[in-house]
């Protein structure tokens, strides 16, 4: 990096200092929270936000000029009075060219100051750098309506290609991610605030982003463009994973979906019962957002109580409630590829594309009453009548949701 | 009114056939009552037709935003359905874009600009009626899902492909919110571009003798420049949108996925004409702002050539930043950093304006009436959004802001701060011109500071919503992402600003049938639509001004002799050549734009045979309109009283 760029990059870093030491006096911890700009993780976010300290600084600063002199003269030529209003007209003034040439200079040359470190940024956020492209590691993003596909060109399965994980993007940390970004129906963007901007994913042309999670950790992403009824409950997360942890979770996600031995356990867990679901419940919790991270990890390791024999009904149901028909639980019987690849999904912390926390409650949610946790979206669990037999086919009991939620869980 | 009304046709031909003619072109000739409306020709008259339905939709489109706020007050509300909220945001921006805004500004273009000028009348009287009439009809399509099974569009107000085509915005069979949306849009097109033609060739043709370009006030100005800029940027979303209804009806695949369509084609053809959309919205208020701030001041503007020519330059440069609305479709580096540089030069001709308005304060004499607090807010309000814009611009921290809360605070910092505040200063500054009443100045600055405070404490928080993360069109998010105080705050706001606009507009309704008459000139004016008696006569100006000076009307009370005399010589010729020429009122506007609706409904439900019935009738409707021939008539004004009145400075 040349000497003039560095030096501007620490007078970035300093005005944004200052800026970030100023905030609590006017914001009253207005600044924050899970997908916040401010809190950059990585040098894609971080350069955005310099980028933008950098055009709040300078639109400040003239703010405050224009804005005093606007003040001044409203407050300085204001009429007081009657007599004020009633006097002889000021003098008929038409303006004085020399003034207009110095503030259009000046205006211009305060636009440098943002033009200069907005192309900087342009090329530096575009694509990963020439000297760490060996470093990088490359997945690919594919918006659906409402969830996203993630799939690990570089994690190859024998006789089933690519490793295929949906709604939870894991990646190594302090490596340069390529994510590409292909979709499947409409336009959707793929936005980590804390790592990245956005990038849309859009049909028939093939984007690409890249960033990078400087450490460890469990980032909160949302798709940024409309794309439909459920727009707003489309999510997804980033978990930043240490090198060793990322290989152990790979080896992991390669091996087929895990079967569960009908004597592993004597002692049965009672069938979880779940009725009376607000529409609007909320799906996270304080307790799971204290330490997203950890909760993560824990959920890489079987539920303590397992029912086999309900797990194993639940496994028969998955194929007999056509389930399989659009969900791929790899070494299973799913077969689909329309929905979310649901191989490992037990070891997710989130369901229905990062919307509610992937606890047993929230599954028995999701499963029984698909429509109203996500409007529009295509699993049909209503069931419907068969034209010859007059029988009710393809609908889920409690009995039948418990079943396959216990199934579900066991797929670490 | 004190003119001698005679119907009469001009030239010796028409007054031999007057007796042949037919029943079916026979001129309506209603002075008051439903039928004087529906034919009327007069510009001041389809002006008020424009500003009644505009502020309308500007109610049914605050209304959509009330509930949105509603929505979002609390995480998980269940206030609204996805679906319903979907709609309410697609309506809210087509309606307060191409209902409210842009109609209202037209209803100022229509009123004001001919008197600025000094023109009898705007140069094609039927063609205006009918600009007025078809934009009805647009606005009926467009909002007639929210009556039928269909539901009213729900694709957003920017309609990208390929969420329009029928695989993803049909949810049964029969669906037709789309179809509606790309009618309606395409419909209100066509009203934009005759109108606009109109207000051109008006503002070329007919000034008053002596009205040079440069001596045009600068609302003309900013009318001629939005003109413009409506028949150049039109095309490309009618091209857009003729080819989405092509794919949609007739299977062809411009947007198609399936069929190797481009779905980012929809984007360019989109913001090619959105960029200056945006800038048809500001160009009026500036134009406005720029008639306020001298009036009050009580000195000229400052630097006007200047301020004039750096809106040409924004209207011009308007039209090479459009891809900055699409800095995350994936450009590339090159064509990002062009399109950054190019919006970042924008910021120099706006800059140019804040920093003439406020050289105009500068040395006034300012009289804070409600129009003055309004512009004074426009001033302060459109710094704010000017500033967020260059923001946006910065192409990488727009990629963080692009599709959030950021945006939507940005856009409505320019839009309601910006154009809204300036139309709102317009109401109150020539409203004792068009109704001879004066609004009161408690009320009025009642209502200014109400609609200020609401609008800050709904608007300025979405800034940090953005930032903090929240993509705008979100029916609703969860309570522990960082959102809720900022969004309860944008409700509470949203809620003060619809009491303060029902302040507004409860005021101006009172002052239309109780307020007290407004003597004549009552803000001491500098242009020529205060030269005249209030509410205006049917025929403008009883003598054809003649214009010596930018800021006519103020030379005209400063030279009073010159001009009395010069009024006294003109009288004669006018009356000489017959009196004052006004054209005939017609019913084959409204009966061409019937034709339109009929075809645009049936088409939009996919018979047609209709379709073709509507376009039967539009082509009867323009043929008879041909045959029927210009009319006219003469009539004699005698306003000597009124001139003794003229050029007391304010009066209260």
């Amino acid at each position: 990096m040349s000497s003039s760029a560095s030096f501007r990059h620490s007078i970035r870093r300093g005005l944004s200092a200052l800026f970030a030491a100023s905030i609590p006096l006017y914001t009253g911890g207005w600044i924050g929270g899970h997908q916040s700009t401010f809190d950059a993780k990585g040098p894609v976010a971080a350069s955005q936000l310099d980028l933008f300290y950098v055009t709040l600084w300078v639109t400040g600063i003239i703010f405050v000029l224009v804005a005093a002199v606007l003040a001044y003269a409203t407050l300085k030529f204001k009429a007081r009075n009657e007599a004020d209003e009633h006097a002889e007209p000021p003098p008929q003034g038409h303006g004085n060219p020399l003034v207009e040439l110095g503030l259009i200079g000046a205006s211009v040359v305060a636009l440098v100051f943002i033009a200069v470190p907005t192309l900087e940024a342009i090329w530096y956020t575009y694509d990963v750098p020439d000297d760490r492209r060996d470093q990088t590691y490359e997945v690919t993003a594919v918006g659906y309506q409402w969830w996203f596909k993630f799939e690990y060109p570089n994690e190859q399965i024998d006789g089933a290609g690519a490793l295929v994980t949906a709604n939870e993007l894991v990646i190594p940390a302090g490596r340069p991610i390529r994510v590409n970004l292909r979709t499947i129906d409409v336009i959707h963007s793929f936005w980590v605030p804390k790592l990245a901007g956005k990038v849309d994913m859009i049909p028939n042309r093939g984007n690409h982003l890249w960033l990078q999670a400087d450490e460890p950790g469990y980032f909160w992403g949302q798709c940024a463009e409309f794309c439909g009824q459920s727009h707003a409950v489309m999510r997804f997360r980033v978990i930043a994973l240490n090198e060793a942890d990322f290989a152990a979770w790979t080896a992991n996600q390669k091996k087929d979906a895990r079967a569960v031995e009908t004597t592993a356990s004597a002692d049965a867990a009672p069938r979880a019962q779940f009725a009376g679901f607000r529409v609007n419940e909320a799906g996270w919790s304080p307790e799971f957002d204290a330490n997203p991270l950890d909760n993560w990890v824990q959920k890489q390791f079987p539920e303590k109580s397992e029912n086999p024999a309900l797990i194993a009904e639940g496994r028969r149901l998955f194929v007999e409630k056509a389930c399989a028909g659009c969900h791929n639980i790899r070494g299973h019987e799913g077969v689909g590829i329309t929905g979310p690849d649901l191989t490992h999904m037990g070891s997710r912390t989130t369901i229905a594309a990062g919307l509610l926390e992937n606890t047993t409650r929230n599954l028995y949610r999701w499963i029984s009453e698909p429509h109203h946790v996500k409007p529009g979206n295509k699993m049909w669990v209503g069931g419907y009548t068969d034209r010859e037999t007059g029988n009710r086919i393809l609908e889920l009991t409690s009995e039948d949701v418990s079943a396959l939620v216990a199934y579900l869980e066991s797929l670490k | 009114m004190d003119a001698l009304v005679k119907s009469d046709f001009i030239g010796k031909e028409e007054h031999a056939g007057v007796e042949k003619r037919s029943w079916l072109f026979t001129r309506p000739t209603a002075k008051t009552g439903i039928v004087s409306w529906l034919t009327t020709v007069d510009h001041k008259r389809v002006g008020l037709l424009y500003g009644i339905s505009s502020l309308f939709f500007f109610l049914v489109g605050g209304f959509e935003a009330i509930l949105i706020r509603l929505q979002l007050a609390v995480p998980n509300n269940t206030l609204l359905t996805a679906q319903q909220y979907n709609e309410m945001f697609t309506m809210h921006g087509t309606t307060m874009i191409f209902l409210a805004v842009m109609p209202l500004s037209a209803a100022f273009f229509n009123y004001i600009m001919p008197l600025q000028i000094g023109a009898r009348d705007v140069a094609f009287p039927r063609l205006n009626g009918f600009a007025f009439w078809i934009f009805l009809v647009g606005a009926i399509i467009l909002n007639l899902g929210w009556f039928v099974k269909s539901g009213a569009p729900d694709v957003g107000w920017f309609g990208y492909a390929p969420l329009t085509s029928t695989a993803y915005s049909s949810q049964f069979a029969g669906d037709m919110s789309t179809d509606l949306w790309v009618m309606g849009l395409q419909v209100l097109g066509v009203s934009s571009i005759i109108g606009s033609l109109n207000f051109i060739v008006t503002i070329i043709n007919l000034r008053a003798p002596g009205m040079t370009m440069m001596r045009l006030p600068v609302f003309t100005w900013m009318t001629l420049f939005t003109a413009f800029l409506i028949i150049l940027s039109f095309p490309a979303i009618t091209i857009a949108l003729v080819a989405l209804m092509m794919d949609r009806s007739f299977g062809t695949s411009f947007f198609e996925v399936s069929g190797g369509g481009l779905p980012i084609l929809w984007q360019h053809l989109f913001w090619v004409f959105g960029h200056p959309e945006v800038y048809i919205l500001i160009l009026p208020a500036m134009g406005i702002i720029s008639e306020i701030l001298p009036t009050f001041s009580r000195k000229p503007l400052f630097g006007y050539p200047i301020v004039v020519f750096s809106g040409a330059a924004i209207g011009f440069l308007g039209f090479g930043v459009w891809s900055h609305h699409m800095f995350t479709t994936g450009m590339g580096t090159v064509a990002t950093a062009a399109f950054a540089v190019a919006t970042m030069a924008i910021a120099v001709p706006t800059g140019v304006k804040i920093f003439n308005w406020i050289g105009t304060l500068w040395g006034g004499h300012l009289m804070m009436r409600t129009p003055m607090m309004f512009s004074l807010g426009f001033v302060w309000l459109f710094m704010f959004g000017g500033f967020s814009g260059i923001m946006h611009s910065a192409a990488p921290a727009d990629a963080q802001q692009q599709d959030s809360y950021f945006v939507v605070a940005h856009f409505h910092y320019v839009l309601i701060g910006g154009s809204i505040f300036a139309l709102l200063a317009g109401i109150h500054y020539w409203f004792p011109l068009i109704f001879g009443r004066t609004v009161s100045e408690f009320w009025g600055k009642l209502s200014f500071w109400v609609i200020f405070v609401g609008f800050n404490v709904t608007f300025f928080p979405m800034h940090f919503l953005g930032l903090n993360g929240m993509p705008r069109r979100t029916f609703t998010y969860d309570g522990n992402m960082g959102w809720n105080n900022a969004n309860m705050w944008a409700t509470v706001g949203a809620l003060i600003l619809a009491v303060g606009i029902s302040i507004y507009f409860a005021v101006m309704v009172y002052t239309y049938f109780k307020g007290q008459k407004s003597s004549r000139d009552p803000w001491d004016g500098r242009t020529l639509e205060w030269s005249i008696p209030n509410p205006p006569p049917e025929y403008n100006f009883a003598v054809t001004p003649t214009v010596h000076a930018r800021d006519a009307f103020w030379y005209e009370k400063n030279n009073k002799e010159e001009i009395a005399r010069e009024k006294a010589a003109k009288a004669k010729i006018d009356e000489a050549q017959g009196g004052v020429h006004m054209p005939s009122q017609s019913w084959f506007p409204i009966i061409t734009a019937s034709g339109m609706l009929i075809g645009g409904l049936f088409f939009t439900n996919h018979i047609m045979l209709g379709a073709i019935a509507g376009g039967v009738v539009v082509f009867f409707g323009a043929w008879m309109w041909a045959l029927e021939g210009p009319g006219g008539y003469h009539v004699h004004p005698n306003e000597s009283d009124d001139d003794s009145s003229q050029g007391h400075g304010p009066k209260h």
